[in-house]
């Protein structure tokens, strides 16, 4: 059975809450064809930078592009690996330092696939999704963040 | 400053992010039509000269291009610092 996917919206406003992140794993109880699941959880690092700490990051996105282009690594990535699952969450907007910024959660009959498709999703969406972090000091400055 | 025009059919829309957007002190502008990005580049440099310190790529219609491309009427471009997402 084939089913067509369209894009869907990854954004979140601010913080991704462990709340949710609690929910969205119990909602694949029911899925008992499932063997592994792969999280990675993104979170805000209190960095010390010249003249100060980073108390948060402010997210912005070219939101339009943003979806178009995590929609083609989604599908790219369910091509590749046998998934059952897999959701994206990043947050837009500010998200204090300790709080969860992007949530990746891929599922499946095996653990290899789960993995591995895990970490290829979170390096192409660091890589390819035009999303800016503006890290904000607590002296009132602030730095725009450069993914390596 | 340049001038801020209403879209007219061979205008091109212009959006910029993150550091671009301080940088120039506007997220968006309208220009006169302009046949592809290098002579769209000559033209933002001169306007801003700040650009030329800084490192960003261009989207044509949310698509990231390379090198001089030509651009289609009525395309909306953007300016995209480095990403730093997740």
């Amino acid at each position: 059975m084939e089913t067509k996917r369209s894009p869907k919206n990854i954004f979140v406003q601010g913080q991704i809450s462990p709340e949710s992140i609690a929910k969205s794993i119990a909602n694949h109880s029911t899925k008992t064809d499932i063997g592994g699941h792969s999280i990675f959880l993104g979170q805000v690092r209190a960095d010390e930078k010249e003249g100060g700490k980073v108390t948060a990051i402010e997210y912005t996105a070219y939101e339009e592009m943003a979806l178009e282009k995590a929609f083609e690594i989604r599908e790219a990535v369910f091509a590749k690996y046998p998934l059952s699952c897999m959701h994206i969450y990043h947050s837009l907007g500010e998200v204090k330092v300790g709080e969860i910024c992007l949530f990746v959660f891929t599922s499946s009959k095996h653990r290899k696939a789960a993995i591995d498709a895990c970490e290829e999703l979170v390096e192409r969406i660091k890589k390819e999704v035009p999303v800016w972090g503006k890290e904000l000091i607590d002296n009132e400055g602030s730095v725009w963040k450069e993914n390596l | 400053m340049p001038k801020l025009e209403p879209m007219t059919p061979t205008s091109i829309h212009v959006i910029a992010f993150g550091m671009i957007a301080e940088k120039i002190k506007t997220k968006e502008l309208v220009l006169e039509y302009m046949p592809d990005t290098e002579v769209l580049l000559g033209y933002l440099y001169q306007q801003f000269p700040d650009l030329k310190q800084t490192k960003f790529s261009i989207a044509l219609n949310k698509k990231m291009v390379v090198g001089k491309t030509f651009i289609p009427v009525g395309a909306e471009v953007a300016l995209l610092p480095p990403f730093s997402g997740g």
